[in-house]
Order: C-alpha cells, then structure tokens, then sequence
C-alpha cells in the first residue's frame, strides 16, 4: 500500500539541542492520524520538519512516496502538504475574506500580466476565487466576519480562520497543529467536525496534534505518541488510552502542572 | 489599504487635472508634469515598502538608471522617446530584479543598508563615467519629438498624463488581484505564504523589479520633461522625499501614493519664499508623520469619511469585488 | 610599493579609521542597548565638527573645546532620544529607520541655513609641522585622532565591564523586559546610551575637522562608519573599531592602488557582499535577521 505521508527517521537539531531522533510515521491515504505527547515532545517541530519550515539534520519525508526533504517550503505546500499553525498565523491587516482567497486562488491562477491589465479572464478567475471561498466560509461558520480585518477577531474564529484557509488551499495532506486550542467545547466540536467532513469528502489526511483528548478520541482513526523526541506507542486511541508508557508519559506532566 | 471608492476620487481629481491644465500657462502645466512623476515614482515605492514590507533607500536610483539609458539612447542612438523610456524602464528592472535578489533575503536595517549601499554605487558609476554621463556636471536631455517635430510643455504634460493614469491603473489592478494579495501576505507572515504555496522570496524580488520599473519610467519621463539630468537629482535626498510622500500619504494604499505626491508636490511652490527652509520643512513633515500620523493622509480621510457617513455602514475595503 | 610607504600609507589609513571607528562605535552603543540604528549619527558628526568652530572662534583653549564638544554632544543626544526617539522605539523597523534619517537631515539643515556652505576649518591641536621619528613622517593630528580613538575604546570597554550603568546597559541588550523586571531603569539606560554614542560622534567630528575641514557634507562619514560596524558585527564594540580600521586601511590602500575613479566604490562593493554573504560579519552573533 502506498503511504501519503512517509518519515523516516527524522531528526532535527537546533544548535545543541536534538529536538526530533529518529522518528518514523507512517499516515495512510484519507486517514486522520493523531500527533500527541507531553510539552516538548517535539511535535511541532516534526510539523516544521515535514513543511520544509525547519532544516532536517538527517532522515527523510516522503508525499506519496515523492521526496519532500531538500524542496523549499513553498515548493512542499505546492505539492499538496498544508499545515495550521499553532499561534495561528493570519494575515492580520487582511479581511478574513482576503486571508481564504489567498488558500483559494492557488487554484486557478492569474497570471501577472492579466491581473495588471484586469483583464475579462482575470475577472472571471477573481469571481470565481471569490464564489469558492464565500463557499468556505460558509462552511466554518465565517461568512459574518467576511470583511472584518483578521487582527480584529476573537481568538477562537481566527483559529476556524486558519483552518479554513488551509483547508481551501485542497491540500492532499493537512498538518494541524492544536486546532482547538483557545476555542470553546461548542467551537471545537463544530470546527472539528466541519474539517472532518471536509476532509474525508476530499479525501485529506490528516496529522493533527492535539492536547484535548475528547476531540482527539472523536476525530483520530489512529494515534502516534511523542516522548522527548522520539515515538514512544502507536495505536488507535482507545489502545493509547490504555498505554502504560504512555500514561506515565502524561503522568509526568501532570505532576509538574499540579505542582505550579 | 484604501478602497475602491477612495482611488477612483484619487482618480478623478487626476482626470481634472489634466482638463484643466489645458488653458494654463507653461510654467504651472511643467509643475503639475513634475508632480504626476512624483506620483509614479511614489506608487511603485508603495508597493514595494507599503504591500510587501520592504524598505528601499534607493528607489531614486532606478529612476536614475531609466533616466540616463532614456537619455542615452536618444542622444547617442537616436531613439525616439517612446521607445527610449520603456527601454530605461525594463533596464531599471532588470537591475531592480538584480538589487531584489539578495534584499529579499534581508530585513530591516540590513535591507537598508544594502539599498543604500547600491544608491552609493548608483551615484559613483554615474559620477566616473563622466564621459559617457557627463558626471556630476549632468546631461542635457535631446527635445522629445513625434515626426521631427519638438513636442511642447502641454503635449509633455499629456503623455506624462497618460503615462500616471495607466500607473495608477495598473497598480490598482494589481493590489485588487491575488498578485496585491501575495505581496501583502509576505510582509504580513512569511510562514503562512509559504505554507500557501507562495515562493516569499520570489514575490519579494517582483517586488523590487516592480517599483523599479515604475521608478525607471518615472525618470525616463523627468528626463523629458525637464530636458536635464544629473546625478543629484537621484541622490539620498531624492529618495527620502519619495519615501515621505508614502508616509505622509498613506502606505500600502495607491489612494496614499498619489495623496502624498500630489500633496508634497506642491509644496516646494508654496514654500518659494522660504525657500532656504523648504527641506528643513520637508524633514519636519516627514518626521511629524512619522511619529503622530504614521498610517498617513488616507487613514485621516478614511477616518472623516467614516465620521461623516454615520456609524452604521460598515467602511472597510471591498477587495477582491 | 616601497615598506616604507606601505607603512606611511598604513599609518594614515589607521588614522583615519580611527575616526570611521568612533562612528561605529557610536552607531553599535545604542544599537546594541536599545535596538535603534542611528542613521543620522553622521549628522552628530558634523554637529560636534561645528560646535567645535563655535567654541573655537569664541578664542576658548582647545582643551575646554574639547570638553564643550563632548558636553555638548552628550546634551544634544540626550534631547534627541526624549523627543523624537522615545516616542517611536517600539515603531516597526521601518520607522525607526527613517526616522533617524530624518533626524539627520534635519540637523544637516539647520546646519546648512545657520552656516551655509561655506568651507571651514579648524587647527588640530598640534599644530600641522609633520613629527618625523624612524624615517617615517606622521602628521600629529593623525597621531591625535588614534591616541584619542585609544581612549575612548579602553574607556568604553572599561565601562561596561566595571560600572554600573555599563553593566545595565550591557543587561538591557540582552532582554530589556528581564532587566526591567531586576528593577533597572530602562530609560536611564536608553538616554545614556544614546549621550554616550552621541558624545563619541561629536568628538569625532572635533578630531575630524583639522583633517578634512568643516562643512555639512561631514555627514556622508556615517557610510564608512555603517561599514564598520557591518564588518565588525553590530553588536561587538571591539568588532567596531576593527572595522573602522580595517575601512581605513582598504580606503587608503585602494586608493593608491585602484586610482582615485573608482576607489569609492571598493567600501560599497564590500559592504553588498558582506550583507549577502555574511551579515554579521567578523564578531558578531550569528542568527541576523535573515529571512
């Protein structure tokens, strides 16, 4: 079976520091695997790894068996890898409309010299762009902010933002880093399953690295969990639940937190 | 970021310019041609400094480079004037492409510094090569001329008319479509364009071929109209006024452009009395903008547009319509 | 090329340096303290030159110029980071670019509309009968200016390492929040540091002036000294007065050897490849602001 998302052995440095060894995944085509581990694990930094946003110390990423280690960042997102980001990321001064247009109009582009000249085809491209992203928005809920610049708005709706402008960029494989933090039960329920119909209609995978256990058992078929860098259990979610390794991994945690 | 509305005013009072220019004498007719420059030159900084984020120190350069190859081609080659500026222009972002390369890489002062270092560059070819030049003692531009015959100050003002409605034009265009889109994009978050599928340094290098461009026929144009060139007129001081018509204006808005070249334009005229003062003048401008009004003369219209209409229409930009 | 007159030639362009050295040294003080590239500390230069005229016309003995000059500087720094700096140090890079800039040709102007364009210059301290000593002929002004540049550095780098305030400023470069929050007065900080750089731009312009003569164009000497600090790293003041000497010597070298058309364009040629390819150049930290 081929693999969309293939790591292997991945290992990223910063200076001194071995953020990512020698870590391997796996996610099938259409599956929505799940990214957890305690603060530090190293989870974004796979995330960053992956997109081409942070230099790989040795180990490759793989899209649909096509190598993306080496391919600038821009490049890997061309290919189809689309990712959130964890503090969200908006194009502040930019209308939420402006910020989804900009995932949507990949898709039928205008070349320069049409758009200079705003001609009848550039028109028609931009009506066009325009009509799927109203689409979009509908779809998370977004429509009543359309116009507000994405500085403005509540910290929950940029983070449905920042999904749906991924989300409308079609990307073959969707890396998301904590879509639901800083939302409401209500809010992550609803944007969570907004991506998960969307993304089994398109067929997406999903790599989701979530702290909120309730949304990662109702949305992940699978689950990876990261220790310090490394890959300590794999499993559906109920398995992981059940883990030792992995409970006393979070354990851990847990104590440091109660004891601040 | 202006909208729609604002640019077509900005337009139409363009437009009335050049009607009503027609029965004046030459000397005011010479003054509104120098302005329009200034707003060329001003919305291809824009775009640059304004949409995408990056400072240029030497916007006055690539004026100059489509300056002296307008210049030289007609007086060395013969090249009548309407090939010899789109000539200048596309040499002028060639090297705004050759500037952009690099620059894209850097950030804030060290992207300054770099733009300043090629505007010293810039300066010190045109000063050396004096024969060729004429150095620091300047060039004296060959009349523009349709068909043997000279054109005068209204047939200069007219194409220098054409010439800024077409710029606006096309500036606007462009900041309504995903290219105005990307380059807002890389100065807002890098991460997220890339993420997008959009090459940062890529649009950030148009970018300067861009204003270059814009900035190579703005001085291929005050080549013509002022029949002279030296490298003074492209020096720092140069740049930094254009620079101020972009801030006092409005950045990242073409409205703010043409607002701040037109507005500041007509300064020097106003200020003739004090005339020792008038850079003074102009520094204190800039540096009051600076601090008090750094968002420009389009906000402060924006604001009292928005007084006047009544705090129930929603204002903000219909882009993307 | 005679020893001797490579070493002549060494010794002017270290003298020269010299000065392009203070001018780093001014520019990477407040720089490294408040994160504010001056790039009107050119302008500072030509102020002190022309405080140095003032005080000097005024028939007051140079050592008392001396100390006007510094006085001066120092005030006039002090005003400038209250007035127009405070109010927009948290701006975008971009502001706080022109800004500074524009602080500069301010300074240039009124200079310009107090004294006009006019050439004119001052009598170094020693006189201008060159002191021979091993063959070698060195003019004591040029002495003057390295014995003064000596000065300053130890001084400057005794001052951060021993005093107080040097060591608050030192703090307040690394994380201005942290040294806040240790109860150090960040403003303080801010305005020495800007008296400080200014005061050693004002000198500079007193010790430049028997050199090159007094007029408003001092000013352009803030390229030299930006190329300074980029060789020497922004933040590394030891950095700065390597590169001020090092723009010396390649200015004074090239010129002899590449002729005087284009000998100019050696510092900016440098300065492009060094942005591009190594931006923090020799002493300074490695992660620059590259995109």
């Amino acid at each position: 079976m081929k693999y969309r998302l293939t790591v292997e052995q991945l290992a990223v440095r910063f200076g001194g520091l071995q953020a990512v060894r020698d870590m391997s995944l796996l996610v099938a085509p259409g599956e929505i695997r799940g990214l957890i581990g305690p603060n530090g694990a190293g989870k974004t930094t796979v995330i960053n790894a992956i997109t081409g946003a942070v230099a790989i110390a040795a180990g490759r990423v793989l899209l649909d068996d096509a190598p993306m280690s080496g391919l600038t960042a821009h490049a890997i997102s061309r290919r189809g890898i689309g990712r959130t980001f964890q503090h969200v990321e908006p194009f502040g001064e930019l209308s939420v409309l402006d910020n989804v247009l900009l995932g949507v109009g990949r898709h039928a582009p205008v070349s320069f010299g049409q758009a200079a000249f705003a001609t009848p085809r550039a028109r028609e491209r931009e009506a066009q762009a325009v009509r799927e992203t109203l689409d979009v928005l509908e779809r998370f809920d977004l429509l009543a902010y359309r116009d507000t610049p994405a500085a403005e708005l509540p910290f929950g709706v940029l983070k449905r933002m920042d999904l749906a402008r991924a989300l409308a960029a079609r990307p073959t494989l969707l890396l998301m880093d904590e879509p639901t933090s800083g939302m409401s039960e209500s809010e992550a329920d609803r944007a969570i399953a907004a991506a998960r119909a969307l993304a089994e209609s398109q067929g997406i995978t999903l790599l989701v690295i979530e702290h909120n256990m309730r949304v990662m058992m109702a949305l992940a078929h699978s689950v990876t969990v990261m220790q310090n860098g490394a890959v300590i259990a794999e499993g559906t979610p109920t398995e992981i639940q059940r883990n030792r390794t992995v409970i006393d991994a979070y354990l851990g945690e847990e104590a440091v937190d109660a004891a601040d | 970021m202006a909208s729609r509305r604002t640019t077509i005013l900005a337009l139409s009072a363009v437009v009335l310019f050049g009607a009503a220019a027609a029965p004046l004498g030459s000397y005011p007719v010479y003054l509104l041609s120098l302005a329009m420059i200034n707003i060329i030159a001003a919305v291809g900084l824009n775009l640059l400094t304004g949409n995408s984020g990056q400072i240029s120190l030497c916007h006055s350069s690539f004026m100059a480079i489509g300056a002296y190859t307008s210049t030289l081609l007609a007086a060395k080659l013969g090249v009548p004037f309407w090939a010899a500026i789109p000539l200048g222009a596309l040499l002028a972002a060639a090297m705004g492409a050759l500037v952009g390369a690099p620059a894209s890489r850097l950030e804030g002062i060290y992207l300054a510094l770099a733009t300043l270092g090629f505007l010293q560059i810039v300066q010190i070819v045109i000063e050396e090569l004096a024969s060729l030049t004429g150095g620091v003692r300047g060039l004296t531009v060959p009349k523009a001329a349709v068909a043997g015959v000279a054109l005068g100050e209204y047939a200069r003002f007219l194409i220098v008319f054409g010439c800024c409605t077409l710029a606006i034009w096309i500036a606007n265009n462009l900041l309504a479509s995903r290219v105005g889109r990307e380059l807002n994009a890389v100065r807002l978050s890098p991460p997220a364009a890339q993420a997008l599928g959009i090459s940062v340094g890529r649009v950030k290098l148009a970018a300067f071929a861009l204003a270059a461009a814009y900035a190579g026929v703005a001085g291929g144009l005050q080549a013509i109209v002022v029949g002279f060139i030296d490298p003074v007129e492209f020096g720092v001081s140069a740049a930094l006024r254009q620079i101020t018509f972009i801030v006092v204006g409005g950045m990242g808005s073409v409205a703010g452009s043409v607002i701040g070249a037109a507005v500041l334009s007509g300064l020097p005229e106003v200020l003739r009395p004090v005339k020792e003062y008038s850079d003074l003048i102009y520094t204190l401008i800039l540096l009051g903008f600076l601090i008090f009004i750094p968002r420009g003369l389009v906000t402060v219209w924006h604001a009292l547009a928005r007084r006047l209409r009544g705090p129930d229409v929603p204002p903000v930009a219909e882009a993307g319509q | 090329m005679t020893t001797a007159l490579a070493l002549q030639l060494a010794i002017a362009g270290i003298s020269v340096g010299s000065i392009y050295a203070l001018v780093a040294l001014a520019i990477v003080i407040p720089f490294k303290a408040s994160g504010v590239l001056n790039f009107g500390q050119g302008e500072i230069v030509t102020l002190g030159a022309y405080a140095a005229l003032i005080l000097t016309q005024m028939a007051l003995p140079y050592p008392i110029v001396l100390a006007g000059v510094l006085v001066l500087g120092a005030v006039g720094g002090m005003v400038i980071e209250r007035v127009l700096i405070r109010p927009i140090v948290k701006a975008p890079e971009f502001t706080l670019v022109i800004a500074t800039f524009a602080i500069g040709l301010l300074i240039k102007g009124v200079i310009s509309v107090r004294f006009g364009d006019s050439p004119n210059t001052i009598d170094g301290p020693f006189g201008t009968d060159p002191i021979v000593a091993a063959g070698l002929r060195f003019n004591p002004t040029s002495l003057w200016i390295l014995a003064c540049t000596a000065l300053v550095t130890v001084g400057v780098i005794l001052f951060f390492r021993y005093t107080r305030l040097g060591k608050a400023m030192r703090a307040v470069s690394v994380n201005a929040e942290a040294a806040r929050l240790m109860g150090i007065r960040v403003g303080t900080v801010y305005r020495w540091s800007w008296a400080i750089s200014t005061a050693i731009g004002a000198l500079a312009g007193l010790l430049v002036a028997p050199l090159i003569g007094i007029n408003p164009e001092i000013g352009q000497l803030i390229l030299r000294g930006l190329l300074a600090a980029v060789i020497g790293g922004f933040t590394s003041v030891p950095g700065a007065i390597v590169g001020g000497i090092a723009v010396g010597l390649i200015e004074t070298f090239s010129g002899v050897l590449i002729g005087s058309a284009f000998k100019n364009l050696v510092p900016f040629l440098l300065l492009m490849v060094l942005l591009v390819f190594r931006p923090q150049g020799l002493f300074g930290a490695a992660d620059i602001k590259r995109v």
